[in-house]
């Protein structure tokens, strides 16, 4: 056979080839992205319990594709990641272990947005929209305090390793880089923090305006959205599973409020071991505001709070202080009014007058 | 050369269908029963819940058999337990044939007092008949002690434990509540 | 291509090693650092009590591993038994950069005046190999002084009036107490002794650039999650390799001490982390693999000149292998003792070291670390069922309202208690492994029993409503985490291993710097002596070196 010959063949088999395979993988592709996941996503073992715990959840409306993707929804590294799941399924690879990486995590993030439009940009304009470069390359930080493993506690706490593989080096000399430079724009403390997708609860609807029950102030609380992703246990316990906070302050037991969402926060902002009111990075109200929830002044996702002193006071309080004046950070050592401990007689040196015996 | 080609490209096709076949067979996955379970048969599970159970009734708080320790037991069986595999097995079976023979049903069926009344027999190594052979009533009761107590008070991820039961009712915060010694901004 | 040539081999990176490793390195001479294991990390298993190095069941957090390790213990009626590591019997130490000092209690005890001449103190005990030390205490002070300060020991001596002379305070203020030990503490000033708290190789406030321990309860058994616990690992081991002069090899095993056609140590063989076959020259090998793995190394080293293994002509390689005989009460109280402020044992009274009759040695009592839910389902008064819905209330009830004071008693050693490498069984590199056999001393249980009468009573004071003693020093073999003995020094080529420098009997070029070298293991837990002992051998080496010997 000639070389001219064999090119011709090859030309002919090509697009032969391709043609079949379009159709082939064009049918599945249609199919496989229509079909109810119990036909398709589910009818591997190892992730129907995620389609089951996703059937009860608040997002039970949507399709696995939504939020997940498709094969073909982020090009090339998409389908080489089907693909691979595709063969560790077949080699029943760590079957009974199947959960999504921090980068297909991320991924799932941004599909959150397009429906919690509001909530991902109060949590963008927040704190909690930390990069990994900004938590991990703070030189004021790491100069004082040694990076260690359990900063990936509550930050970075999707990331598949330790954090000898985040950032190095591990002393408070310097300078610190990121081990993976692509890290450091990616957000280190991301929605699944606080949320997992596919806990329960029931998707939204307009009321029935003829049933009363179903109108908003009557209608049955169906749970908290919010809960704690345990890096070391990688499980994801929702509030009403976490522990509550027991507080002291000198021998005085602090009233906490029962605001389950709290019991969330204070997984990351905890005092020290022996629950002492203020220590490591407590900010539990106290003083004035003693027994408050967090939530009573910060907004849920840009943990905002400027606006809250305005709704209480002067309102209610019988102070005669202008507090939109007053130096109320945290953030400040100095600010004699603290939010978070601010008493009576911060402002009142004088003592107050008793209204009530 | 020709010869060659034609033999590729009809194994190209062959494979294309057999591909395309088994992506449709997929889907049929779920219709087949598959096994909750790594090593323990559906029956000897429902055994193991009760001998768990057992071991950590259920009172106010939730017993071994909701905590998920035969789950614990079944994961750890084919990881660092599968040296242990042969004794279920054999043990698990000893029981299903004892009870057979003495009472015409399953340990599962008898009384809660049956029941203990069985594992203490177990415990001080008094079972006798062709089902046991020398030994193997204390050491299975051994494990089965043993490996009640860790997934019932071990870590979660190991299987059992479900929910943090243990640590609630040992009133034990977890995840702990523990903030590291800030430096002051 | 063979490795290039160096000053020194050291094998071990635990306590002893990895100061020798940075005493030599930072001198100047060329180093390798072999370790069986690998890096540590929290993240490893962080706080899982079922694979931690006190409750091994599903594995050794820390090392070594069940696939490719194993033992051989003789029981008592001859039979023997093959052990894995992560079986109670295997008298396991953690193996990995840092080795026990990544997950141990991190207790730094300096060994009383005494304990270095228990044979002049007490005299000679028929059927014991008791004997001094080669040196004093004040000979090796200087040592436990540096130990202290730079690897940074958190403690208060002069709350303690049986507490050794020192020059130099410890380097960091002292724990504070938990409920428990609060408890503990008022009730021993009651009872007329005096408590103080125990010195630990842990951080109470920033220290080494590293931060001041947060109080977890996982502690003892587990790496910290802040790095606050002082160990070779963040200490010792970081400098010996910023110097440039220190290579550590990890996931290496060293099978054999190599020797050449003049009788001469010239290094060793090892199997490197792809499990290849290796040599290793240099001009001077320290072994320090613990008081177990540094026997079996010199009696796998065996040729023409050395039938027996190295250091062994007299047949006491191995020989006197001890640990501690755990010894205490508990106590369970009324309310709750327990206020999840960890890791736990913080008060100590050295009461009963030395100078009581009826105890030969003794040693220190302690309020113990926090218990884990799982290792507690064993705590149990006699005749309490072991399971049942009476054991779950009992777990439920006094969880948090068991108290327990133990101590580790010194033992009195046992030529018969020892090391040997068994016949057959090999491990996963077909390295001959440890075959253990022999028995505590039997006055060891007697010392045990008052010391445990004393615990009782300490707790009873303390307010505990229900007691019982936990008796140790039994019948049966001694060696664990705090294994020691087994090449003991001395100044008699006759009736020990090492010079009182720990340089092997008869060759120039081969030292021990570990638990092994001990004579007697103290009254407290070894790792702070052990580290001393690492800068006694160490310095030694380096000075020497510095001035022109080259140990031929």
């Amino acid at each position: 056979m000639t070389k001219n010959k064999i090119i011709k063949r090859v030309l002919f088999i090509i697009p032969f080839f391709l043609i079949i395979f379009l159709i082939l993988f064009g049918g599945f592709y249609g199919y496989w992205n229509s079909a109810s996941p119990d036909k398709t996503c589910s009818s591997c073992h190892e992730i129907g319990k995620s389609v089951d715990s996703q059937s009860k959840s608040s997002h039970r409306n949507l399709h696995c594709k939504e939020c997940h993707g498709t094969a073909l929804s982020n090009g090339i590294h998409s389908l080489k990641e089907k693909g691979m799941m595709f063969v560790n399924h077949v080699k029943e690879k760590d079957s009974g272990n199947i959960r999504p990486s921090e980068e297909q995590l991320l991924e799932v993030m941004t599909n959150c947005q397009r429906c919690h439009t509001s909530e991902f940009a109060d949590w963008t304009s927040g704190g909690h929209s930390i990069d990994y470069q900004h938590v991990f390359l703070n030189t004021k930080h790491n100069s004082t305090e040694q990076i260690n493993f359990d900063c990936l506690r509550c930050h970075g706490m999707f990331f598949e390793g330790t954090v000898i593989d985040v950032v190095e080096p591990l002393n408070t000399k310097g300078p610190w880089k990121l081990k993976d430079g692509k890290r450091a724009a990616m957000p280190a403390i991301p929605c699944m923090a606080c949320h997992q997708i596919h806990q329960d609860g029931l998707p939204h609807s307009r009321p029935d305006y003829a049933g009363a029950k179903s109108i908003f102030y009557q209608k049955q609380d169906t749970g908290f959205v919010a809960g704690f992703y345990d890096r070391h246990e990688k499980i994801y316990l929702p509030v009403s599973q976490l522990p509550q906070l027991n507080l002291w302050e000198g021998e005085r037991k602090v009233r906490v409020s029962d605001d389950p969402v709290m019991r969330n926060c204070v997984q990351c902002h905890a005092p020290n071991a022996m629950h002492q009111a203020g220590t490591s990075d407590d900010r539990t109200p106290r003083g004035v505001h003693e027994g408050l929830s967090c939530m009573a002044c910060h907004e849920l996702h840009s943990n905002d709070a400027r606006k809250s002193c305005k709704s209480c006071h002067p309102a209610i309080s019988n102070c005669k202080l202008d507090v939109t004046k007053m130096n109320t950070s945290y953030a400040d050592a100095k600010s004699p009014n603290n939010i978070h401990f601010v008493a009576c007689a911060d402002c009142h040196k004088d003592g107050i007058r008793r209204t009530r015996n | 050369m020709t010869n060659q080609i034609k033999l590729n490209r009809r194994r190209f096709i062959a494979l294309s269908v057999v591909g395309a076949g088994g992506m449709c067979l997929l889907s049929r996955c779920a219709n087949s029963p598959l096994s909750r379970w790594r090593f323990l048969t559906e029956q000897e599970s429902v055994l193991l819940d009760a001998l768990v159970e057992q071991i950590i009734p259920t009172d106010e708080w939730p017993g071994a058999r909701d905590a998920g320790v035969t789950n614990f037991i079944d994961k750890q069986l084919v990881g660092p337990y599968a040296r242990y595999q042969e004794t279920y097995r054999k043990g698990l079976s000893a029981i299903r044939e004892t009870c057979k023979a003495n009472y015409q049903k399953g340990f599962e069926e008898l009384n809660w007092d049956e029941q203990t009344l069985f594992l203490k027999k177990m415990e001080a190594g008094k079972m006798a008949g062709p089902f046991w052979e020398k030994g193997l009533d204390r050491q299975l009761f051994g494990l089965i002690r043993n490996h009640s107590m860790q997934g019932f008070y071990g870590s979660p991820r190991h299987g059992g434990n479900k929910n943090n039961v243990s640590y609630k009712m040992l009133k034990l915060d977890y995840p702990v509540i523990i903030g590291q010694n800030r430096y002051k901004i | 291509m063979g490795n290039k040539h160096v000053n020194a081999i050291v094998v071990g990176a635990g306590a002893g090693g990895g100061i020798v490793a940075k005493e030599l390195s930072v001198a100047g001479l060329t180093v390798v650092l072999f370790e069986r294991g690998k890096w540590a990390t929290y993240d490893d298993t962080d706080t899982d009590e079922l694979i931690s190095q006190r409750t091994t069941v599903l594995g050794n957090a820390y090392g070594p591993d069940d696939l490719r390790h194993r033992r051989v213990i003789v029981n008592a009626d001859g039979s023997t038994k093959i052990v894995l590591p992560s079986e109670g019997g295997y008298n396991n130490n953690a193996a990995c950069v840092g080795s026990g000092t990544v997950s141990y209690g991190a207790m730094a005890w300096r060994f009383m005046q005494e304990d270095f001449k228990l044979k002049t103190t007490y005299g000679h005990v028929e059927g014991s190999t008791l004997e001094d030390w080669p040196f004093t205490y004040e000979e090796l002070e200087p040592c436990y002084e540096k130990a202290e300060w730079e690897i940074g020991v958190s403690g208060d001596d002069t709350q303690n009036p049986f507490a050794p002379p020192r020059r130099k305070p410890h380097p960091m203020p002292p724990f504070s107490h938990n409920k428990e030990a609060k408890l503990l503490y008022d009730a021993a000033r009651r009872l007329g002794y005096h408590p103080f708290p125990i010195p630990m190789l842990r951080n109470s406030v920033p220290y080494g650039g590293r931060p001041a321990c947060i109080r977890m309860r996982t502690c003892v058994g587990f790496a910290c999650p802040v790095n606050a616990k002082c160990g070779t690992h963040n200490t010792v081991i970081p400098t010996a390799i910023e110097t440039g002069n220190c290579e550590l090899r990890i996931n290496s095993i060293v099978s054999e001490i190599n020797v050449n056609d003049q009788g001469k140590i010239t290094g060793v063989t090892y199997f490197d982390d792809k499990n290849r076959k290796q040599t290793q020259t240099a001009d001077l090998v320290i072994v320090s693999a613990s008081a177990t793995e540094t026997a079996r190394l010199l009696l796998n080293s065996k040729s023409r000149f050395f039938p027996n293994g190295i250091g062994n002509e007299n047949d006491w390689v191995g020989r006197n292998l001890q640990g501690h005989a755990y010894t205490g009460a508990r106590g369970i109280f009324e309310e709750d003792i327990y206020d999840d402020l960890g890791p736990g044992a913080s008060v100590a009274i050295c009461d009963f070291s030395h100078h009581n009759p009826g105890i030969m040695g003794g040693g220190m009592l302690c309020n113990e670390f926090i218990r884990m839910p799982y290792l507690f389902t064993g705590v149990r008064p006699p005749g309490e069922p072991s399971w049942g819905k009476r054991h779950k209330e009992f777990q439920r009830i006094n969880f948090k309202r068991v108290g327990q004071v133990q101590g580790p008693y010194q033992e009195i050693p046992s030529f018969n208690a020892r090391v040997e490498v068994d016949p057959v069984v090999k491990d996963f590199w077909g390295i001959p492994v440890v075959r253990l056999s022999g028995f505590r001393h039997e006055k060891d249980i007697e010392g045990c029993k008052l010391m445990s009468e004393k615990a009782e009573l300490w707790l009873k004071e303390a307010g505990a409503v229900y007691t019982w003693q936990n008796v140790g020093g039994g019948k049966g073999l001694s060696g664990g985490q705090h294994q020691a003995g087994t090449c003991r020094m001395g100044n008699d080529p006759k009736t020990s291993v090492t010079d009182k420098y720990g340089r092997v009997h008869a060759v120039p070029n081969l030292f021990v710097a570990d638990g092994s070298l001990h004579v007697s293991n103290g009254g407290f837990n070894p790792a702070l002596t052990i580290m001393a002992l690492g800068y006694r051998v160490g310095g030694y080496i380096a000075s020497e070196w510095t001035k022109g010997n080259r140990f031929k």
